[in-house]
């Protein structure tokens, strides 16, 4: 195995090998096993009995459709498995295959140099098959079980779109998930019949059928020269002798996503991202370590913006970083901190993610699983508050997945269907700070039980509630001018010499370059984040008698959980998009890390955000040693 | 589902086998390495030595004091096209650079590597990547940046080691130096490049696991072409300077079945070489699958072993995958002073441990032994040190190790055998072993011995083993001093006459030196086995030779078997009942 990891290590990107830190993974590793939503809901008949007729052959040589037909007719009408103690064999009520197609480019660009280029075509499959009934299912439980078996219900499979080699595939990954599920079903119902109360929220929800079948799109690697373009817009960062390393990575994706269940839904529906990431870092003086990060974000590689545009916003994180690196560290500070947009955006993601789904959290056999969640800010605090107030009352909030788009530009979170395979939907989630709703996917939640097709994910990960495109909108919005003269007077009211201005937040994911920073801020995130730490990037102390302005480096910011947005002080009339990948990891929702992936593992949102005021927030300084500066001093770069 | 499946194959193949059924009798060493023609050296030999001209005078000077910079850059470039049931699954290119930074403080004598106790040695990192195009700023930057990170890190662990009771309580054999003093070398050789079509490749995976899917017994198919071109450039702060190259292609056929109670059946075989025009043709390759067929379809309906102990028949094949398990790993040098080790071998030097007429070396410097390439060519090791041909057991007298530059008492030099896989330190590994027999007889006359063994000792059968995957070699302390290595292909031998027959579920038990002595004889043919092999340093390519041999007793037991039942439904191309386009 070793070839592969050398390979992995050697720089070729498979999109797969997504980035994935030890604790992120142990989660993912523990929520995939459980996920699975789940509504409650009269059995739906899956449609009716087996096809007879073959299909046709399709003109544009794509099989994949037919062979997942034919293999999910099969197996819905004739797996079965005699369970011991029991006259009735199990059968599945429920079976969905999913399978991606990706092409896709990953371009690495250092200071003008390119790192790596690699083009890869893949198809993944994911096989979902449930025992039970949508009150009680196999999903949603967390075994005490590891690996069970090399041929699993998740897999690489052929590239060709062919009949054959597909339906081989679906038929051992569909045995397999089917073996699982029967197991899964009898352990949970092992497990459940020794609570006290067993939980009575359902496993899954039905959904009205959707069919969409789109003609299948090719790649436009259009005219560009991307390896170019990474070289050019990493090479400004050439003028900075200061930084450490660097990174520009150009992710150019398209995929053809197919869907098939058992309720009749069938999908092939085009996608594609590109996304431009870079990240910088550097050590201050006194050893402290800084970094910064550009994100862009488009839907199609032609819609990227120029090398020169994007050579400029790197130059400008190079200008901000190298600024950062002699500024004073912070102090402790309590009191008002004006978040401008798009910073307000971010700080949003990360505070609503959690609290914004609906679904239930898995049933876990064993109870660390529960305190880990807890621990990591992963849960939702507005569970039970439906129509109660949760935000100031001229706040509502929008998550409108057929918005197009916002100020003339494209939304990132628009999609037709979900990654169920159900219609999108426009959720009024907060109307006049009142909590009216949640973001739902087919697993059922505590006060929901019906999806409203926002069952999301990237790279066939499980599917759970996310924010599309979230308007979070004011009825009393004020103008920047305003909203600063505010600041400044609750600034002075506090009896502070100097307030503070987030113009950045932190996206450790993209910003660090280093795999052992970023575990020790995973590890210092993970305490935080049930209680609000929040790490920005660009702070700003402003002097309350003559509002002169300077950066500062190393603030935290604490406390601002849900609650701290309860009420605001005030709110901005200056809506703006803030484009980011979600993670999938939903247990680390609440932390900057949970928030916020990558574009080779996230899912594209938009959260269109003012700026908000809030008038009394818990700031910390750099906390622990500085590590000494390297010995030899850099090599010349120009 | 393709990718945990050649997981475990990779894990299970320890030495994954390649094959060859070539006369060849007692391989003759071929001259040492063709001294490859020197060159000048590229442009990256020189950036790398500006670099560190000026990282060595300021870290040797610090506290501790760096002794010793090493800077390896690694320029890979890789093809490969993968097949699965008849379906294209991936075919890509892909190249990279990777650098390898290595900063030893303190002293030749007691260094940042010296192993304490149970804890484990100072591990480097990883590497880094660095730039594909040619960028000298760019490269030394990260030169720069990881030169004081390793630095940093090695500070740490000689501190920690200076300061643990443990080490002045310490045996002799753990007071050897932690790093030997070797001759620098300089060679530029030159660059090697790879330029495969991956068309008419994608082609012939196609081709060739659509074959398989005429059986029902196969439940998956992958077949792999890779083609590697890799230029290694060395640096360090003694002088060392390397430039070389090597190219290796391959293609490997993998299928996996299950037997009725649900025991997983794989069958595997690869072919190796390393010049374009020696690629297999069609005809070569569908044959072999069919044989692979042939031996899956048998063993899906063959019957459990029961456990047994008598004399076994191994094949060439089986033979080496048993020497490089059983013997091989447990000659690495390493291993002999690490007191979590077994230290099998480390008093045994100069006894007697095999029967007098075998003779094992380990020879690095082979590219090729009869008709087949051998994969543990190399021309410098991990460490810069020359690759030598090492004698460890002559005439069944144990008498050297594989060494790297960590040295043993009584061994205070490397013979070129410290290896790793990109990323790990190196650590004494195998290249090329290869068993020889001065008590020769042919194949045909061997199975007759097989067979007068089995009637002097009373037994009702013995056994032909025919393929060996390596097994887990348990040589930890901890861990029983057994060996396990599975045997994919056996067959019980009747002394009666009757037809051999297919068994499965073979497991192979005992304690290795013990086995090693029962060899009673050798057949005339070596066979070679290439494959990648896993151990501390990660994965490296190895190859071993053997002549079958003949043991008096070997004992077997039955293997455990998976919990994964056969498929419920019948294949979908193989079900009457199943609706077809």
């Amino acid at each position: 195995m070793s070839r592969a990891q050398s390979r992995m290590k050697s720089g070729s990107m498979k999109i797969m090998e997504l980035k994935s830190y030890w604790v992120l993974a142990l989660i993912a590793a523990l929520t995939l096993t459980a996920s699975r939503p789940a509504g409650a809901a009269p059995p739906r008949r899956p449609s009716t009995a087996t096809s007879a007729q073959p299909q046709q052959a399709p003109s544009d040589g794509d099989h994949t459709l037919a062979a997942m037909q034919d293999e999910l007719d099969r197996s819905r009408t004739r797996l079965e498995l005699s369970v011991p103690g029991s006259n009735e064999p199990a059968r599945p009520y429920f079976i969905q295959y999913r399978l991606l197609d990706l092409d896709v480019r990953t371009i690495v660009a250092e200071f003008g140099a390119l790192v790596s280029s690699t083009h890869g075509r893949n198809r993944i499959m994911s096989v979902d098959v449930r025992v039970g009934n949508y009150n009680l299912d196999s999903s949603n439980f967390i075994t005490d079980e590891g690996f069970t078996g090399f041929l699993g219900s998740t897999g690489t499979v052929g590239i060709d779109r062919d009949y054959d080699s597909l339906r081989q595939d679906l038929w051992l990954a569909t045995d397999q998930a089917f073996k699982a599920a029967v197991e899964n079903y009898s352990k949970k119902q092992a497990f459940m019949s020794r609570l006290a109360k067993a939980p009575s929220i359902p496993d899954f929800s039905a959904a009205e059928p959707t069919v969409l079948v789109e003609p299948l799109h090719d790649s436009d690697w259009t005219t560009r020269n991307w390896e170019n373009e990474a070289r050019a817009v990493s090479a400004a960062l050439r003028q900075f002798p200061q930084l450490y390393s660097s990174r520009v990575t150009y992710h150019l994706i398209y995929t053809t996503s197919y869907l098939l269940n058992t309720d009749g839904t069938k999908i092939r529906a085009n996608h594609s991202l590109a996304a431009i990431e870079a990240s910088l870092d550097t050590e201050s003086d006194d050893g402290m370590s800084l970094h910064n990060f550009v994100a862009v974000y488009r839907h199609r590689p032609d819609e990227l913006p120029s090398a020169e545009d994007v050579r400029k916003q790197v130059e400008k994180a190079g200008e901000d970083l190298i600024t950062l690196r002699v500024s004073p560290p912070a102090a402790d500070y309590d009191g008002p901190v004006l978040f401008e947009a798009p910073a307000a955006g971010s700080l949003l993601a990360q505070i609503l993610g959690p609290s914004l789904s609906g679904a239930r959290g898995p049933l876990a056999m064993q109870s660390a699983f529960d305190q880990l969640m807890d621990r990591l800010g992963g849960r939702n605090e507005w569970t039970g508050k439906l129509g109660t107030r949760v935000l100031p009352g001229t706040v509502s909030m929008v998550d409108d997945p057929t918005a197009k788009q916002f100020g003339g530009r494209d939304l990132l979170g628009t999609y037709d269907v979900d990654q169920e395979g159900v219609k999108a939907q426009k959720v009024q989630v907060v109307e006049n700070g009142l909590l009216l709703d949640f973001l739902m996917s087919r697993r059922p939640g505590p006060d929901l039980d019906k999806t409203n097709g926002h069952g999301r994910a990237a790279y066939l990960g499980d599917p759970r509630p996310m924010a599309s495109n979230l308007f979070f909108t004011s009825t009393d919005g004020i103008s920047p001018d305003a909203m600063k003269r505010k600041f400044m007077d609750e600034c002075k009211q506090n009896g502070n010499k100097w307030c503070l201005i987030v113009r950045a937040m932190d996206n450790p994911v993209l910003g660090v370059l280093e795999q052992d920073d970023l575990s020790d801020i995973v590890m210092g995130a993970a305490s935080g984040a049930a209680t609000g730490d929040r790490l920005p990037l660009l702070v700003y102390r402003v002097d309350a008698a003559d509002g002169q302005e300077s950066l500062i480096r190393g603030a935290h910011l604490s406390g601002l959980t849900v609650r701290a947005i309860r009420n605001i002080a005030a709110v901005g009339n200056d809506a703006t998009a803030f484009d980011f990948m979600q993670s999938q990891q939903a247990g680390f929702a609440g932390t900057a890390l949970a928030a916020f992936g990558s574009a080779d593992s996230g899912v594209p949102t938009t959260i269109i955000a003012p700026s908000l005021l809030l008038d009394d927030v818990e700031v910390h300084g750099a906390r622990g040693e500085p590590e000494r500066l390297p010995l030899v001093p850099p090599p010349p770069i120009n | 589902v393709k990718k945990t499946g050649l997981a475990v194959l990779a894990a299970l193949f320890s030495v994954s086998a390649s094959a060859a059924n070539k006369p060849a009798r007692v391989p003759v060493p071929q001259p040492a390495v063709e001294q490859a023609s020197e060159v000048a050296p590229s442009p990256v030999i020189a950036t790398m030595t500006q670099e560190l001209n000026r990282e060595m005078p300021i870290f040797s000077k610090a506290t501790p004091p760096a002794y010793f910079i090493s800077y390896i850059l690694t320029s890979t470039d890789r093809t490969e096209v993968m097949g699965s049931n008849g379906a294209l699954l991936s075919s890509e290119d892909s190249r990279s650079r990777w650098l390898e930074t290595q900063v030893r403080v303190g002293s030749y004598n007691l260094d940042d590597t010296h192993k304490v106790g149970n804890s484990p040695a100072s591990q480097g990192t990883f590497g880094t990547a660095v730039p594909l195009d040619d960028a000298p700023e760019v490269l030394r930057r990260a030169m720069w940046l990881s030169t004081d990170k390793q630095f940093r890190a090695a500070s740490e662990a000689l501190i920690k080691i200076q300061t643990s009771k443990e080490v002045q309580a310490q045996t002799a054999e753990e007071h050897a130096p932690d790093f030997s003093r070797e001759k620098p070398s300089v060679h530029y050789g030159p660059e090697v490049s790879i330029h495969p079509d991956r068309k008419p490749w994608e082609e012939k995976v196609r081709l060739y696991t659509r074959a398989f899917r005429a059986s029902p017994q196969i439940l998956n198919s992958i077949v792999t072409f890779s083609a590697t071109g890799v230029n290694q450039y060395q640096v360090t702060s003694e002088g060392t300077s390397l430039q070389f190259g090597q190219v290796h292609y391959r293609l490997e056929l993998f299928i996996q079945g299950k037997a009725p109670d649900g025991m997983d059946i794989n069958r595997y075989y690869n072919f190796d070489w390393t010049n374009p025009s020696d690629e297999p043709d069609d005809k070569t390759v569908l044959a072999e699958g069919q044989v692979l067929r042939k031996e899956l379809e048998a063993l899906v309906a063959a019957p459990l072993v029961e456990p047994y102990a008598g004399p076994a028949l191994l094949t060439g094949r089986a033979t080496a995958v048993f020497f490089h398990e059983v013997f091989g790993h447990r000659a690495e040098g390493f291993r002999q002073k690490d007191i979590t080790e077994g230290q099998t071998f480390a008093r045994k030097v100069d006894e007697q441990i095999l029967p007098k007429f075998i003779s094992i070396y380990d020879d690095p410097t082979m590219k090729r032994l009869g008709k087949d390439i051998l994969l543990g060519f190399y021309p410098f090791d991990d460490e810069g040190v020359p690759a030598e041909r090492v004698t460890l057991v002559d005439h069944g007298v144990l008498k050297n190790f594989e060494m790297s530059r960590q040295p043993l008492i009584g061994f205070p030099h490397s013979n070129g055998h410290g290896r790793r896989q990109i990323g790990a330190q190196p650590v004494s590994r195998q290249g090329n072993l290869i068993v020889e027999s001065n008590l020769t007889v042919s194949n045909a006359e061997l199975r007759k011995k097989l067979i007068e063994e089995i009637k002097q000792q009373g037994k009702p059968f013995g056994l032909l083993i025919d393929d060996i995957a390596g097994g887990f070699t348990f040589t930890g302390r901890g861990q029983p001093q057994a060996f396990q290595v599975q045997p994919l292909v056996v067959y019980k031998v009747f002394p009666d006459g009757r037809p051999d027959e297919l068994v499965r579920g073979v497991d192979i038990v005992g304690t290795p030196l013990v086995s090693l002595t029962k060899i009673v004889a050798t057949g005339d043919t070596i066979e070679t086995f290439n494959g990648y092999c896993g151990a501390e340093s990660g994965s490296v390519p190895v190859s071993a030779s053997a002549p079958a041999i003949l043991i008096s007793e070997m004992e077997v037991q039955k293997k455990e078997t998976s919990t994964d039942k056969p498929p419920i439904l019948p294949p979908p191309a193989h079900d009457p009942k199943a609706v077809h386009p």
